[in-house]
């Protein structure tokens, strides 16, 4: 009878805090005894596919790649690539699906709070961001109000934060109907010589100190709900939901650069899933030490909370620091002034644990690699794939659209560093030195469905050949994996043939992986979205670079399509080589305009390159049906640059030449489709 | 010139106007929003555009009732130039500084894009870019007509954009000294910004 009972409240705690049979024996070898209570709740976050990536890791080690320019080592906020001429950057990308399809406003500000504060975090100001969504049908219940709300969400906190949308890719398809897509990118400039920061938390004594909003019930268990598949009880998970405020995030980076400049902190990690408990977990696990943290000083929003709840919030534009106790005062001056709070709850121990009090009572001592290092690790099952090398262009519904009703709603400017905003095909973003970093997202879900090997390289193929166009060349990739359960081989296989594509791709353009977020369980009662390996690419153009427009910009100039590809073979070696072949003809200065014919089709294309009211003559229709076909712009009067195009792409059509138009180019007839469909106006 | 920089908590475009006033040869010098100072520091003042105190109340409702903005009125009232972009813009009809009130754009949604401006006066036309929320200039009918027999309306947009009041995008005290307007000269000063009619815009 006894045992029975024992099962049942184990099962109980199992449902509750999502964790398996498996998981539970696992917990007990390690802790050679029965978790205590608030352990559960550690186990739960910690071990939560979203905290400990236990699906994914195994294969995730296919991206480590030392390279000359990244500057951090793995696991840490972000990764830093080091561009030389003294500039760095740092930059990732990460999903908020699930929160922004139960509260759409929410669920996508915090997103892009979260992405923030792992950029800052690392001691770079952040200096552009930009957003990966996938709608459904727009005729899907509650979609068009998804997709306004996500919007405004973006826009709400992007704004008032004070950092730029530069760019960004959005589809729809109703295979998102029951579960969007939303994924921040964020890219952050180490200002001066301020140094990259640390995560692990060193030096015995040291204090551990809180910083920024106080904690409430926000985001209580959210890293395991993410963690879990979508059932039809959504309304019941809208508490699992933060709410953001952009103000208070504005003031924490400022006040975050003020101490890091004057050299008063030894590491710093921001609270995003799981809250503290990740936090202080990882800060104690990745510097090898322990901590002595007192709960009931941590500053609350609402006096009932409990520890459990406190451990577990997700509440927004809160961090966790560590500073030698003489530095305690300038770091709360500082927070002062940008009236914020910093609060002193902790210390840095010399016995590998982490001891969690509560008014004076222990309620655990606990070896924080048991959690962050011994997490579960799953070789789920799966089969290779192969290119099928079977695809074709798929207009879906937004990319008939100009999609200018969204990223109008963006301060894209602000900062002045943005030289190419969200309406061009890459966006240019000023660097101090003269030269640009260059920005695009990746993933083509139509493609995704159709050929999952060939889509998961366009991934980085596409953004990268429309950064060759305006003359810049990837440097470093961060990747948003968006996947249905990982329990079923046929996602998982796609996973697996993703992670090898994306790693194969980044060796061959010479830009690596240095950092990502995997997001797995984007299903709803049984129906998985098509995998969706989202990426942003991130290319340098240099300072004597040639200006090259995506437009057309004087008349009488020759117009031809060029393949960098054969039609239906996909070969990623020779496309590079022919993307190769294209950077160097941008490079000397041979072409004056060049633009990637996306799935929208040739004549689209043709269409926008109409911006300056200069159009093309077109005498042959040229379609070359390659999957990366680009128009190129170049003079007529230098008979070699044609020869020496001709000779550089075996596909080369000759399209028209580009001539005045009669009347201004008029830009409304694109939005109009786009209002229209999704009722905007 | 030696100008004044006023920041709030919030402020976002603070460093972009400081960068601006400096690459123009200015001496740009910071003023925080719990300070007062003497109007005899400085030369001039611009107010920068952001979300101060995160707009949460009405937009520059709070700035506008914080302890700098004493001696703000000071260097106003001396003569001195005195310019509220955007948010500094809102902060300063706040402050019953200029004319009139900026209320939410008529669409109901944040605007980014590039406006075609004209001043009514001269004819000079110029292009800048514009990011609001709140820039719908409003002000009552008598105001209204005072605001043209007083030559106060500095900007107006070329084409209607947030449902503005005669199309209103800047306008100036009665005095001249203290301007205000909801486009970014700060942002069209070097040709890769995209346009140069920022450049010598105000001093």
């Amino acid at each position: 009878m006894e045992i029975l009972d024992l099962t049942a409240e184990v099962q109980a705690k199992l449902k509750k805090y999502r964790l398996r049979e498996s998981e539970y024996e696992l917990m007990k070898s390690l802790l050679k005894r029965d978790p205590r209570s608030i352990e559960w709740a550690l186990f739960s976050a910690l071990w939560s596919e979203h905290c400990s990536y236990k699906s994914s890791k195994v294969h995730l080690k296919k991206f480590a790649w030392k390279h000359p320019r990244v500057l951090t080592s793995e696991g840490e906020n972000a990764g830093v690539v080091d561009l030389g001429e003294g500039e760095r950057i740092a930059f990732k990308m990460e999903s908020h699906n699930h929160p922004s399809f139960i509260e759409p406003f929410h669920g996508a500000a915090t997103g892009v709070g979260g992405i923030l504060r792992d950029i800052f975090t690392m001691g770079a100001r952040p200096i552009a961001l930009s957003d990966y969504l996938c709608f459904g049908a727009p005729e899907a219940p509650r979609m068009k109000m998804l997709m306004k709300q996500v919007v405004k969400g973006i826009s709400y906190y992007g704004n008032c934060v004070g950092v730029p949308t530069v760019s960004g890719a959005t589809y729809s398809m109703p295979e998102y109907n029951q579960n969007i897509l939303v994924n921040a990118f964020a890219l952050g400039l180490f200002e001066g010589d301020r140094k990259v920061t640390v995560s692990g938390a060193q030096g015995v004594g040291n204090y551990v100190v809180y910083v920024g909003a106080k904690t409430g019930s926000d985001g209580v268990h959210g890293a395991s709900m993410a963690s879990e598949a979508f059932s039809e009880d959504m309304e019941s998970k809208r508490p699992t939901v933060q709410i953001g405020d952009p103000f208070f995030e504005k003031l924490l980076i400022e006040a975050c650069l003020e101490i890091l400049d004057q050299k008063l902190v030894v590491a710093m990690q921001d609270m995003g899933a799981a809250g503290l408990t990740s936090s202080s977990f990882e800060m104690a696990s990745k510097g090898q030490v322990g901590l002595k943290l007192h709960l009931d000083r941590v500053p609350l929003r609402d006096s009932r909370l409990g520890p459990e709840e406190i451990l577990l919030s997700e509440s927004q534009e809160r961090m966790l620091l560590i500073c030698e106790p003489s530095k305690l005062n300038a770091i709360q001056e500082i927070f002062h002034k940008w009236g914020l709070e910093s609060t002193h709850i902790g210390e840095v121990v010399k016995s590998r644990e982490v001891e969690l009090l509560w008014n004076g009572e222990v309620l655990t001592k606990i070896d924080p690699d048991l959690l962050v290092e011994n997490a579960p690790m799953y070789q789920r099952p799966y089969s290779a794939l192969k290119i099928k090398n079977n695809y074709k262009y798929q207009d879906q519904t937004l990319a008939k659209d100009s999609k200018k009703w969204i990223y109008r709603q963006y301060d894209q400017r602000v900062g002045l560093r943005t030289v190419q905003e969200a309406g061009h095909p890459v966006a240019l973003v000023r660097l101090d030195s003269g030269r640009m970093i260059s920005i695009a997202l990746g993933c083509r879900p139509w493609l995704m469905k159709q050929d999952p090997v060939v889509g998961a390289y366009d991934t980085i193929f596409e953004p990268a050949i429309k950064m060759v166009c305006a003359g810049a060349w990837p440097v470093a990739i961060t990747d948003c994996l968006n996947f249905g359960n990982p329990e079923k081989p046929e996602i998982m296989s796609e996973f697996v043939a993703s992670v090898e594509a994306i790693a194969h791709s980044a060796k061959l353009w010479d830009a690596p992986v240095i950092s990502g977020n995997v997001s797995f369980y984007n299903e709803t009662e049984g129906r998985s979205i098509p995998s969706t390996p989202a990426t942003g690419v991130v290319g340098l153009k240099q300072k004597n670079s040639p200006l090259v427009k995506d437009y057309f910009t004087a008349e009488n100039l020759n117009v031809a399509l060029i393949g960098l590809d054969e039609p239906q073979n996909f070969n990623p070696e020779e496309t590079l080589k022919s993307a190769k072949s294209l950077f160097e003809l941008i490079e000397k200065g041979s072409a004056f305009g060049a633009r990637l014919v996306t799935e929208k089709g040739l004549n689209h294309s043709l269409e926008l390159m109409k911006q300056a009211n200069f159009e093309c003559n077109i005498i042959s229709s040229g379609d070359l049906n390659c999957l990366y076909q680009v128009i190129v712009v170049y003079d007529p009067k230098d008979p070699k640059i044609e020869t020496e195009i001709k000779s550089a792409f075996k596909n080369f059509a000759i399209l028209g030449k580009t001539q005045k138009m009669k009347s201004n180019f008029d830009f409304s007839p694109l939005t109009i489709q786009f209002a229209k469909t999704w009722g905007v106006s | 010139m030696k100008i004044g920089v006023v920041r709030f908590p919030g402020t976002n475009c603070d460093r972009d106007v400081f960068k601006w006033l400096e690459d123009q040869g200015h001496k740009p010098q910071w003023l925080w929003h719990e300070d007062l100072f003497s109007a005899n520091e400085v030369e001039g003042l611009a107010v920068p555009g952001g979300f101060s105190f995160g707009d949460y109340l009405r937009s520059g409702a709070v700035a506008a009732r914080s302890r700098v903005m004493q001696s703000v009125k000071e260097v106003a009232d001396s003569g001195k130039p005195v310019i509220g972009i955007c948010n500094g813009f809102q902060i300063l009809c706040e402050a019953g500084l200029l004319p009139g009130a900026l209320i939410p754009n008529e669409s109901g949604l944040f605007i980014d894009d590039w406006a075609e401006l004209e001043n009514p006066s001269t004819k000079i036309s110029i292009k800048l870019p514009v990011a609001h929320g709140d820039g719908r200039f409003f002000i009552h009918e008598d105001e209204r007509k005072k605001l043209w027999d007083n030559n106060q309306v500095w900007w107006q947009y070329k084409n209607s954009l947030n449902g503005s009041i005669d199309k209103i995008a800047g306008v100036t005290n009665k005095a001249g000294n203290v301007k205000g307007l909801m486009p970014h000269p700060e942002r069209a000063y070097r040709d890769w910004m995209g346009g140069v009619d920022g450049w010598k815009f105000w001093i």
